[in-house]
């Protein structure tokens, strides 16, 4: 038992625990690249493992409408990493812009969601 | 009992491990370890979780302007006026198990209508709202209502006209949303009770909007026995 | 960087030094050995719940455990658990796996008895097979 190494595996109970997630995370995120109004566009990254960013979404443009939290993303929580938090955005999108053949007469219609700004760029 | 009759699948055979859960159970009972009133609350207080506070915040939120805003801007801490404390309740102390702390409520207006899925899981608010419907988990409502969600609502019996623009929001992060919908008419000089009665589970996932006279405890639809007995 | 609270650091600290006594105990490699896994039941009789219906209640003993009184406090528990399933129990599913090591956690920091726990479990055995004696 001794020569084992020695990994701590619940570093992220204790990080959280009575502070909440993303709570901890507040505070570690570099600096916000995007402000609410702006018009980003979501990247088409690779995701060979893990990812939470809709393939449905990729290449779209749309508009920040709140900075929500700070977290590691998804991609990196997944294997534990956490020590890397970016800012959290909620987007709002066009459902036109999402799908070719969306009802015109329904073009007001839009979907919300939130990204971590690894997946964003300026649009 | 007729022989033709179909029993649900069950397993009719005792474990090993069950054997010990209830005797490890039972020593520590019997050792005051934990009373058994203890383990029926907690076992309890996970299968009961309900859509009740959520209801109770949107009836708040309808009453008081300020605390409308308090919770569009911060939900997480709206919901402890509702008992619902996020970071702090039972089991993890961050959230049910693989829930979140963020809870965002969407406001409805009477030109914009949001509702919620999850298209990549089935993320939904346990803490405030309780466990999902089935339908909820279903790749039906989950593929379909990004794409066609008009399609999907009517299916709901939910019909919205061109000037209201629907929004769709897909929980596939942190965040754990519910719907604010507009106070309908109706309900003038109501009270926080009488409100909160009408805003269905439905109401808040944003597949049903809430209607003086529709309640979660409308009477249920009785069946006449086919065969009855007389006592 | 991870911020850990140093009061959490200090336990870490302290249940590697403990040295969890991780040796097979008896009883509880017997029902290692010959207890029937919920998914081979599940398949066995056609029922497709992903959880055996005790899960709920070992998941609440184990909460109960560390409330109020802290009998087992539940990162010590976890820590114990993670350390068990590592070796001794570590080709039992879960949730069969955190039974496992919640018995060998309670027995081995004297919160019951090995024996006493032999004694308990032919009792609710014989309970449990009451009904198959009457039909």
């Amino acid at each position: 038992m001794s020569n084992k190494p020695v990994y701590d595996r619940e570093h992220h109970v204790k990080k959280a625990t009575g502070i909440g997630d993303p709570q901890c995370f507040a505070g570690e995120a570099t600096p916000a690249r995007f402000k609410v109004g702006d018009q980003v566009r979501v990247r088409d990254l690779p995701d060979l493992f893990y990812t939470r960013t809709q393939t449905y979404l990729r290449g779209t443009e749309c508009t920040v409408s709140a900075l929500v939290y700070e977290s590691p993303a998804a991609e990196d929580e997944a294997w534990d990493n956490t020590d890397k938090a970016e800012w959290f955005y909620s987007l709002v999108f066009k459902q036109s812009d999402l799908w070719s053949d969306y009802p015109k007469t329904f073009g007001g219609d839009t979907l919300e969601t939130e990204l971590p700004e690894r997946w964003l760029e300026s649009a | 009992m007729s022989d033709d009759h179909k029993h649900a699948p069950m397993v009719d055979e005792v474990s090993e491990f069950e054997i010990l859960e209830i005797a490890v159970r039972e020593l520590a009972i019997e050792k005051g370890l934990f009373t058994q009133e203890d383990h029926n609350a907690w076992t309890e207080y996970m299968h009961t979780l309900g859509p009740l506070p959520a209801a109770r915040l949107v009836a708040k939120a309808w009453l008081d302007p300020e605390f409308k805003k308090l919770a569009v801007e911060d939900g997480v801490k709206a919901s402890l006026e509702v008992g619902i404390d996020w970071i702090k309740t039972m089991p993890t102390q961050f959230g049910t198990p693989s829930d979140y702390c963020s809870f965002r409520v969407m406001e409805d207006t009477p030109t914009l209508k949001h509702v919620v899925v999850c298209t990549l899981c089935s993320c939904y608010p346990r803490p405030i709202l309780g466990q999902s419907p089935e339908w909820y988990r279903t790749p039906n409502y989950r593929r379909r209502l990004v794409r066609w969600p008009r399609q999907v609502l009517s299916e709901f019996g939910l019909q919205l006209s061109e000037d209201v623009e629907v929004r769709v929001v897909d929980s596939n992060q942190k965040s754990r949303f519910t719907v604010l919908p507009v106070r309908p008419e109706g309900t003038e000089g109501w009270t926080e009770d009488q409100l909160t009665e009408i805003v269905t589970r439905d109401c808040l996932i944003g597949v049903a909007l809430p209607k003086p006279g529709k309640t979660a405890n409308d009477p249920r639809p009785i069946r006449k026995a086919l065969k009855p007995y007389n006592h | 960087m991870t911020l850990i609270n140093p009061e959490k650091i200090a336990l870490d600290e302290e249940m590697h030094a403990r040295d969890l006594e991780n040796s097979p105990i008896n009883l509880l490699e017997e029902i290692r050995r010959d207890g029937s896994h919920w998914e081979d039941l599940a398949s066995k009789w056609g029922v497709d719940n992903p959880d055996p219906p005790w899960k709920i209640w070992l998941e609440a003993t184990c909460e109960v455990l560390a409330d109020k009184n802290c009998a087992l406090p539940a990162l010590e528990r976890r820590w114990e658990e993670d350390d068990l399933s590592e070796e001794l129990y570590k080709d039992v599913p879960f949730p069969e796996r955190q039974l496992l090591a919640l018995a060998h956690s309670m027995i081995r920091r004297g919160l019951i008895d090995e024996k006493e726990l032999a004694t308990r479990k032919k009792v609710v055995e014989k309970r449990l097979h009451m009904v198959d004696q009457i039909t």
